[in-house]
């Protein structure tokens, strides 16, 4: 792929910051360990060898008991495979189960001697960062909410992006009386309180969809009420590129105006768009978190970090392991994604690159 | 009158706030008197027109059998008698056999002392000072009614044994009564002591005023219009203390029927009207009781505050006496628990309700500095009461839940026993029929299913399914999944749900959780729009269960048979009712309909046994859990009487037994300043715990 200098210099520059360019490498390692989360942290096993077959249930059917030669009700039922380990290894034999590194799901419920309650961590069972009120693992958790988090925040900007891009262009290219009716319907629009619309449309779903449709909704009404922010940058943006020479000349050849936009003034505004992405993306991480938070966000028992966010705080003396984990999580989240924004901000600053110097 | 049994535990939200409507502003004296005149005039012609009708004639115009306009022609003709009758002193039969209930003991403490604030708090504030209509029904109605007017006479809160078909009273308003079975009559005399809060005697035009105030439409509160339409046939005025209540059945608590009802101040609702909603929206009642609502101790959305009357008439009447010590009760406003629990240790809240194991065994553990150095302390009182019906109501209407075997299925894949034992640690108790609490009334021997998944996976393949499909949900051959929607209002349970979920999937059934607000989840199962609904009605210390509301078909489907008595293939559920689980079985609905005609406790307890009976094999109610107890803690300063609490008192603010140990508020800061400790007091009173 062929980069245009100014775009390699900027990306240059980009490293160069380092605080910004390791934020986006840690970052992007996190997102790569939660997209395999299901291997590290999980109750399925990675790998079960039993009676010279191996099994691989990871992503595969639920396996019930008769699989591996349980009887009774075990054989009828999912099957434990913390239970099969054990099993395993007291028999002796060939047989073995390969348990994630964390090996409970984000729904057990783990008791302590026939109790459910939050319980701090204990490595020896298993429970890295504890459990929350009703015996459930903090980290399965944590790895599971933080991945539905991340994905949703990305997704989110994606689409405000495009509607975002595409309205503004279309003020600022047509301008006249497009641009002055749009502006009218984008300040009318923008005044709808975003956050109750969402906990109306999202307390009318019916729960027979499932969590991922209730997602893609919950996705679907924040973005339709998010766009409208970054139609005014790109309709200021996409005037002041209009008035330069390069676009008169465009014109002039008889370039059309698909070919004017994407061609030529949406790369030239790349800079004031890749400067807002990485906000867009913590104020849709804050967002879903709040909602979470607040009760109006994705259906129980969805891991998320709003929701343990509300435990942690309803339980700040009792259990303070789990706003801490829940805390520690979001705020180095939102950090590393503001770092690197910084970082993009000032690598496609302008002032320092500009061919008006 | 037991009040509308506050019908969803918690579902008392309110949707909207009604603003203080225009009774603020200065009344014109005029305007007014004109006013007042014409209140009296629609009193004097609700008097003179009322017409008594029978209950068959009430219920045929509910269904929409008889018309208004019909039944408005039958009344002019003359066909009924009057509501309202006035008659001399000398109609009272002579051979009654007057009681006052002065056999009954107290139950207060002689050691109690007066005096003191007690600082409490609410999580909403009352949107209005009424006590019927819109928004009245919230969670601080107990303290404007229910738990401080007196009524006629009360229910003996200890002795609760049924004789001669009826409980207990003991006297309030009333000085003593009787009871006439045989017309259905029960004869009044009330106290000439009795006073309103505001010092006018309490008399009979009260009581006619009760009746004409309960069945105007202007109070728009439909319950009691019903009510107070329904279950009363007559009143008859006999002197200026004496009157007596006819009622159209003489059912087994007929005697609760007419010694539950308060009075209303006459000369209070002078100029009610058809704006009477808005006009009393923040006036307070005067009341019989011992606690007044002052005008300048109600800060809107902050804080409110009852007051005694130092002048109560009663308060030194036997059963009165030694109650309601606290001179001033404060509720602050408080919306977050978690604040709440944080006020209550530092001492700015005088009690809390501990009855979650969490907040029993962690927040405030018996090894806690404060519990441990005897500043707060902890009681446990088990009482015996009816339980509210925590558990899942399957919706029959639903497709597959039609079917027995999945019914039977999910009975046996719900693992209650787990909640109980591991969440709630034990403490509460499994539900075993629909009507647990009722004493004699209660099923003695019914168990509900226990959590088997062999036994539930035996039922499901009955039902056709036996495969799983890759996230291990049953299917059948068609395809269907086992996957039911259980939606819910009580978002503090959530959590009961999400351990029943895991459990349920063993067995190869998924359920969905959906916890809405709660008034959005009462309304879409009162539209039976549930697959199963996780709510439980609160109950109301009734002699009986009530099964008419819950189980005849007729609050399941419009028109339920067809005329050979066959399903009726086009019907239509019926929305607004309790019959949450669309239950219609012809034998049910005859043993229902016995059951409320029947005026002979022992047969109607025969009724419900055998209505229990079908209703278990039914499988649509999988009984949940039950508290036998409520839990508090306590700073050192609250005192209650050695028995701590009475038989049926579900909370420590509803007998009013408490008090404030003059100085001990004092002695206990001064020795938590200095450092010194007291004796640690946990206390449990099991006198009323039943096994």
């Amino acid at each position: 792929m062929r980069l245009d200098p100014l775009t390699r210099r900027r990306l240059a520059r980009f490293r160069e910051i380092r605080r910004g360019w390791y934020s986006l490498l840690l970052l992007l390692g996190l997102l790569a360990l939660s997209g395999v989360a299901e291997f590290l942290v999980n109750d399925r096993a990675v790998v079960v060898r039993h009676e010279g077959s191996w099994h691989f249930p990871t992503w595969g059917p639920v396996e019930l008991g008769a699989a591996y030669g349980l009887e009774g009700t075990a054989a009828r039922t999912p099957v434990d495979y913390r239970a099969l380990a054990q099993r395993f290894e007291a028999a002796g034999g060939d047989d073995f189960v390969l348990l994630p590194p964390v090996p409970w799901g984000p729904y057990g419920n783990d008791d302590e001697n026939g109790i459910l309650r939050a319980r701090p961590p204990d490595p020896d069972r298993g429970h890295w960062l504890g459990t929350d009120t009703t015996g459930r693992d903090v980290l399965a958790r944590l790895v599971y909410g933080f991945r539905t988090a991340v994905l949703f925040a990305l997704a989110f900007t994606a689409l405000t992006y495009f509607i975002g891009v595409a309205v503004g262009c279309v003020m600022g290219w047509f301008g006249g009386w497009v641009d002055l009716l749009l502006q009218r319907v984008i300040e009318i629009w923008s005044n709808v309180p975003f956050l109750y619309m969402v906990i109306i449309v999202f307390s009318v779903i019916p729960s027979t969809y499932s969590v991922g449709t209730r997602i893609a909704v919950l996705l679907l009404v924040m973005v339709l009420f998010s766009w409208t922010g970054l139609t005014y940058y790109m309709r200021t943006e996409t005037y002041r590129e209009k008035a330069r020479d390069y676009t008169a000349a465009a014109v002039v050849i008889g370039a059309g105006t698909g070919r004017i936009l994407f061609r030529h003034i949406l790369p030239n505004t790349l800079a004031t768009l890749v400067t807002f992405a990485p906000f867009t993306v913590v104020s849709a991480i804050t967002a879903i978190t709040a909602l979470d938070f607040l009760g109006w966000g994705l259906p129980p028992p969805t891991p998320s970090i709003g929701e343990l966010l509300r435990q942690g705080t309803a339980n700040l003396t009792t259990a303070p392991w789990i706003v801490i984990s829940a805390f520690v999580t979001l705020v180095t989240m939102l950090t590393l994604v503001t770092f690197i924004g910084e970082a993009v901000r000032e690598a496609f600053d302008p002032r320092r690159f500009t061919l008006y110097r | 009158m037991p009040p509308p049994f506050r019908l969803l535990l918690l579902l008392l939200v309110p949707l909207l706030t009604v603003g203080c409507g225009g009774a603020d502003d200065a009344p014109d004296p005029a305007a007014s008197a004109s006013l007042r005149e014409a209140a009296r005039a629609a009193r004097e012609a609700h008097y003179a027109n009322q017409p008594s009708l029978p209950p068959a004639v009430v219920e045929a115009l509910e269904r929409g059998e008889l018309s208004q306009e019909a039944l408005d022609a039958r009344v002019a003709a003359g066909e009924f008698g009057k509501f309202f009758v006035t008659a001399t002193p000398e109609a009272i039969p002579t051979e009654l056999l007057w009681e006052d209930g002065s056999d009954l003991p107290e139950f207060a403490s002689p050691d109690a002392k007066k005096g003191g604030t007690l600082f409490s708090a609410i999580d909403d504030f009352p949107r209005t000072l009424r006590r019927v209509g819109p928004d009245s029904n919230g969670s601080f109605r107990p303290f404007l009614l229910d738990d401080v007017v007196m009524g006629f006479a009360q229910r003996h809160p200890v002795v609760t044994e049924i004789v001669d078909s009826n409980f207990r009273y003991f006297p309030g308003i009333a000085r003593e009564w009787a009871l006439d079975r045989e017309n259905r009559t029960v004869y009044v005399r009330i106290d000439p002591d009795a006073r309103w809060s505001d010092g006018e005697p309490i008399t009979v035009d009260d009581v006619f005023f009760m009746f004409y105030f309960y069945q105007s439409e202007w109070i728009r509160a439909p319950w009691y219009n019903n009510v107070y339409t329904r279950n009363y046939t007559r009143v008859t005025r006999y002197d200026e203390l004496t009157f007596s209540l006819t009622l159209p059945e003489a059912k087994p608590d007929m005697l609760g029927r007419a010694l539950g009802l308060e009075p209303l101040p006459e000369h209070f609702f002078d100029e009610f009207g058809e704006d009477f909603v808005e006009r009393y929206q923040w006036r307070f009642v005067p009341t019989s009781g011992a606690y007044v609502v002052r005008e300048e101790d109600v800060r809107k959305g902050r804080s409110i505050t009852l007051t005694r009357n130092p002048d109560w008439w009663a308060q030194d009447r036997r059963f009165w006496r030694n109650r309601f010590n606290y001179d001033r009760i404060h509720f602050s406003v408080i919306r977050d628990t978690a604040k709440r629990f944080e006020a209550f240790r530092k001492g700015e809240l005088d009690l809390f309700g501990l009855t979650l194991p969490e907040y029993w065994y962690d927040k405030l553990p018996d090894d806690d500095a404060l519990v441990a150095d005897g500043y707060v302390r902890k009681y446990v009182f088990y009482n015996e009461r009816p339980r509210p019906t925590y558990g899942l109501w399957i919706n029959q209407a639903q497709p597959l839940l039609d079917d027995r075997n999945v019914r039977v299925g999910i009975q046996h894949a719900t693992h209650w026993q787990r909640v109980i034992d591991a969440y709630f640690r034990g403490d509460y108790g499994r539900m075993r029929t629909t009507a647990d609490g009722y004493g004699a009334f209660t099923h003695p021997d019914l168990e509900p299913r226990p959590y088997d998944v062999d036994a539930a996976l035996e039922a499901f393949a009955r039902a056709g399914f036996t495969e799983r499909d890759d996230d291990g949900i049953l299917v059948d051959e068609a395809g269907r999944r086992l996957s039911f929607e259980i939606t819910t209002g009580y978002e503090a349970l959530k959590d009961v749900l999400t351990i029943l979920r895991e459990e349920a999937l063993e067995a190869g059934v998924e359920f969905r959780i959906e916890v809405l607000d709660g008034t959005a989840a009462w309304k879409k199962i009162q539209e039976k729009q549930h697959d199963i609904a996780f709510v439980a009605f609160n109950v109301a210390p009734e002699m009986y269960p009530r099964y008419w509301e819950t189980y005849h078909s007729v609050n399941a489907w419009d028109e339920p048979w067809l005329p050979d008595g066959s399903p009726n293939p086009a019907r239509k559920a019926k929305a607004q009712t309790n019959n949450l689980q669309s239950i219609a079985i012809p034998e049910l609905d005859g043993l229902i309909e016995r059951y409320r005609a029947s005026e002979d406790a022992e047969e109607m307890r025969a009724l419900a046994f055998r209505m229990e009976e079908i209703l278990r094999e039914d499988a649509s109610f999988v009984p949940g859990f039950t508290l036998p107890f409520y839990r508090v803690g306590a700073w050192r300063w609250l005192r209650w009487p050695e028995h701590f609490d009475v038989r049926l008192s579900a909370g420590p603010l509803e007998a009013f037994l408490g008090w404030i140990e003059p100085g001990a508020r004092e002695e206990t800061e001064a020795a938590r300043a200095a450092g010194e400790t007291f004796e640690p007091v946990v206390q449990a009173f099991e006198q009323y715990r039943t096994p």
